[in-house]
């Protein structure tokens, strides 16, 4: 059986650095999964990983261990997008949602995702070229709301845990996922719609 | 937003659904709105469906990454200085019998086994054969007042050398008394039970042959 994290934190603490090993190990590919979702880029989300993993190393000390380490590593793993982000400026594409106005989903083709793809898209039936869609469309997404579809999509972190990572309430958590969801559902509907049209699938 | 105004109460609903975070009430009229109306019903089909997309999607990404360096870069940037020798000599033991004890307790098991064999052989093997497995020591070197000494070296057969001093000849012919007497001390046990080497005829030595007489 796995060794859990927190018993990993507490070896490297006294010294065992093969158990800061296995941590990294272990989270490699989901903390490369978010920085690519957030940064897009294939190299800076490998560099931010690394950083990442040696700013957890470093302030290991800090981690008090009431919350998950895994969240304390997204949480740290996400400033540093953030941050990157924020570097890069002139990102003028990224506009912040207003919260507190309700999405119109008019536009978006109601069903057109889950006739098209059903709820379980397997990686074989997925194309190379929509799963690069998938990054256009989550770069349009405002970084903050970004960041928690992808740990909830990524990581399947709950609510409470995607409040806990991010120092935020439970009710923003809420309306940036359905805010976030929204934005990329209608660039997916609408590359899917076209992409029909292209191959001649009939539509309605 | 929707053509049924009942929709703008639960298209925010929706979300949460999906991810299972509504509380059982809230689940019970999300459902019944589902029943009735099939606008939420696709959206609620395409949230599903997105959120397989984005998973499967960044999962076929990260596939194509190559992470068999990844760890070992994180660690050479988190330990750039090397511990002292003995510190990194206990952290590796430590470590070892953490994470491969079963074969470090073999390993042990099979040293082991090795040295309570394998070290008698080895000593045994040092004791020249033909004088009953004992070991030479030398005890004492008595140099006698005016001797007259010729060495013979002989080697056994398994590289062994023994060296035999050898009186030189006394004017009669025959060997003193003290011959054997230093053969003693000189060899411990040289003098074998009828196993040990016969004297060379002819010592091989560059010195001053002794003049006449057997050895």
């Amino acid at each position: 059986m796995a060794t859990d994290d927190l018993t990993l934190v507490k070896r490297v603490r006294s010294g065992d650095q093969r158990a800061f090993k296995l941590l990294v190990e272990r989270y490699q590919r989901k903390v490369y999964a978010v920085a690519l979702g957030m940064l897009k880029d294939k190299e800076e989300s490998m560099d931010v990983s690394q950083e990442a993993f040696v700013k957890v190393y470093k302030y290991l000390d800090h981690f008090k261990g009431d919350s998950s380490f895994y969240t304390w590593l997204y949480r740290i793993t996400v400033n540093i997008c953030i941050d990157v982000l924020r570097k890069r400026g002139g990102g003028g594409e990224v506009v912040e949602f207003d919260e507190n106005q309700a999405m119109d989903l008019s536009e978006a083709r109601i069903g057109a995702l889950g006739s098209r793809l059903g709820t379980n898209p397997q990686k074989s039936a997925l194309r190379r070229e929509l799963a690069e869609k998938i990054q256009e469309a989550l770069a349009t997404v405002p970084e903050k709301h970004r960041a928690i579809l992808l740990l909830r999509e990524i990581e399947g972190m709950s609510y409470e845990d995607l409040a806990r990572t991010l120092d935020i309430p439970k009710g923003t958590v809420m309306s940036r996922l359905f805010h976030a969801r929204a934005k990329v559902q209608k660039i997916l509907s609408e590359y899917l719609e076209l992409d029909e049209a292209k191959s001649g699938v009939g539509s309605e | 937003m929707a053509g049924n105004p009942a929709c703008e109460r639960f298209v925010p609903m929706l979300s949460p659904y999906v991810d299972g975070e509504l509380t059982p009430a809230e689940r019970v009229n999300v459902e019944r709105h589902l029943g009735a109306c099939r606008d939420c019903t696709g959206r609620a089909a395409d949230l599903r469906a997105e959120s397989g997309l984005l998973r499967v999607g960044l999962d076929m990404a990260v596939d194509d990454v190559d992470f068999k360096d990844f760890a070992q870069k994180v660690m050479a940037r988190v330990t750039p200085e090397k511990p002292p020798l003995l510190e990194r000599l206990k952290l590796a033991l430590s470590e070892m019998f953490l994470y491969q004890r079963t074969a470090m307790v073999s390993s042990l098991a099979t040293a082991a086994v090795l040295v309570l064999v394998g070290l008698p052989l080895l000593l045994s093997d040092r004791a020249p054969v033909g004088y009953g497995a004992e070991r030479m020591t030398v005890k004492s070197i008595q140099p006698y007042q005016d001797a007259r000494v010729a060495p013979v070296v002989m080697e056994t057969d398994n590289g062994g050398t023994i060296i035999w001093l050898v009186d030189e000849e006394t004017q009669d012919g025959s060997p003193s008394e003290e011959d054997e007497e230093l053969e003693e001390d000189i060899g411990g046990g040289l003098r074998g039970k009828g196993k040990g080497p016969k004297p060379l005829g002819k010592p091989k030595t560059d010195v001053e042959r002794p003049s006449g007489g057997p050895l």
